[in-house]
């Protein structure tokens, strides 16, 4: 059985739907099985890297946990329908998004869902796809759809941006994670501004939270430019941030 | 006067090495003469035919921006020389000259500076001695700013302190001297360089992940104190054991 692979940050604004899109794309990339739950359902949006949008977007997350369908029917096959991400066409991805229509989003909100039933979705997709890794898109902070994406996590990769209150809210993460045994836990930093002593940095960062720090991507207006309708990583493979969320992929390959 | 005149003229360094009897020479063939406050001595581009020697006053060395307007080069004041290479080549003023009050001056004319050399070689071999002299001096800069140039461009500016310009060395060099401004000029250039690098330096600063452990465990405990929590917490301890058998 494959491995479920959280990426959570506290506060919003990480680029975590940016950097779980790639990721995901780096390790299909790799020949390996890959889904990818957006579980941010109060704010989708990861679908749009992936070329989805209110037109061609079928049945969502919220249909299943309405009970309106199965989640093998809400998956999207990257794979089979890559358009403009020609790398990835042929390759096992699947995105399972979640609804971005008004009245949908509210209505979930108001009327909540069965956390189990969440659950038993992905624990089903896993064996359905045959997924050699499911990343989950959370949502920021720690409400119960995030927690429980945290809790069934053989991976939890915490994005942070090098600021006081991302530093103050990785530590309640942690030891989150620690507590639910999360077995594998890493971090990353995403928009990097220069003027730092980043070396510096990732020895405070690891010795503070008692967990390797993956990857630090740097801030890039050309990224920001684009980041939310394509995959930066690649499109542009040899820019410094690929390079280094390569390093990331890589890191997550290893994970048992 | 003319004794007066011949001291005036021996504070230039084209002349300095003159015996007495050719500076007294050379004074007999200088006209004194006043300019008022903004007379013009001369205008950029007019013919240069004479040196002038400033005794008493200043006046300012003056160009045109492309727009025309007058741009101030520089000041000059009493001891200080004006326009003498053109005594020997025949450029047009590469700049023109307004007095900024009443001014005095000596004007050597071109024709009467030849006249002397013609009838006193052994003057004119002292001028080219002179000449040759400030050229290889000028050399020395040349080699010395090379050199300096060379270790900038490393990051090196460990000469900054340990070298003397060659100016400081060198006695009888004046304010004049271009390439001794020159000189100045790429000393404060480069300590401004430095300094803006150290600044940019400074800027890489060290960021320290400070938590406030109070609050970290306040919010820990807000969150793992519900119901929810205990039972998530007791059905992911029972998958991960399901998942670990399945593998």
């Amino acid at each position: 059985m494959g491995k479920i692979v959280s990426i959570h940050s506290f506060r919003g604004g990480t680029g975590k739907s940016n950097v779980t899109a790639n990721l995901a794309a780096q390790v299909a990339m790799a020949g390996k099985r890959v889904g990818v739950v957006d579980t941010d359902i109060q704010s989708p949006g990861i679908h749009v890297l992936f070329g989805l949008d209110e037109t061609n977007m079928g049945n969502t997350l919220n249909d299943f946990l309405h009970g309106k369908c199965t989640i093998r029917e809400v998956a999207f096959s990257v794979g089979e329908d890559a358009g403009q991400r020609t790398q990835l066409a042929g390759k096992y991805l699947w995105l399972f998004p979640s609804s971005i229509r008004g009245h949908e989003i509210s209505q979930i909100l108001r009327d909540g869902f069965d956390i189990n039933l969440l659950n038993a979705g992905l624990q089903t997709l896993m064996s359905e796809f045959d997924l050699d890794c499911l990343f989950i898109d959370t949502h920021p902070g720690l409400n119960e759809e995030t927690l429980l994406s945290i809790a069934i996590s053989d991976l939890l990769i915490v994005i942070l941006r090098p600021d006081i209150q991302d530093f103050q809210g990785t530590a309640v993460t942690v030891d989150i994670a620690r507590s639910l045994d999360v077995p594998n836990l890493m971090l990353m930093v995403n928009k990097a501004v220069p003027g730092y002593d980043y070396d510096d940095l990732k020895g405070q960062i690891e010795g503070a939270y008692k967990a390797p720090l993956t990857g630090i991507l740097p801030l890039d207006f050309e990224l920001a430019g684009n980041a939310s309708k394509d995959l930066f990583s690649l499109s542009n493979p040899l820019h410094p941030w690929s390079m280094e969320l390569r390093k990331v992929t890589e890191a997550i390959l290893v994970v048992p | 006067m003319e004794r007066n005149t011949a001291a005036q003229l021996k504070k230039i360094n084209w002349f300095d090495e003159l015996p007495d009897d050719m500076l007294a020479e050379l004074a007999q063939k200088v006209r004194k003469r006043i300019l008022s406050e903004d007379e013009i001595l001369f205008n950029k581009g007019d013919v240069g035919d004479s040196l002038f020697v400033i005794i008493s006053g200043r006046v300012k060395v003056v160009t045109q921006d492309s727009q025309g307007s007058e741009v101030v080069l520089n000041k000059v004041g009493a001891g200080e020389i004006i326009g003498e290479m053109a005594l020997l080549d025949h450029e047009p003023r590469s700049a023109g000259i307004v007095a900024l009050e009443k001014t005095s001056i000596l004007e050597l004319k071109r024709e009467d500076f030849m006249g002397i050399l013609k009838e006193k070689p052994d003057m004119a071999l002292s001028v080219i001695r002179n000449l040759s002299s400030r050229l290889r001096h000028n050399t020395g800069y040349i080699e010395q700013i090379t050199e300096m140039s060379r270790r900038v461009a490393r990051g090196d500016y460990s000469f900054i302190g340990e070298t003397q310009p060659v100016q400081k060395r060198r006695k009888k060099v004046r304010d004049q001297d271009k390439i001794g401004q020159l000189m100045a000029e790429f000393f404060t250039m480069v300590q401004g360089v430095r300094e803006r690098e150290e600044e940019l330096k400074m800027q890489v600063q060290k960021l320290t992940p400070q938590i406030d452990e109070a609050k970290r465990k306040q919010v820990f405990e807000e969150i793992t104190s519900t119901d929810f929590y205990a039972g998530l917490k007791k059905q992911a301890q029972k998958l991960r054991a399901q998942r670990r058998d399945n593998k």
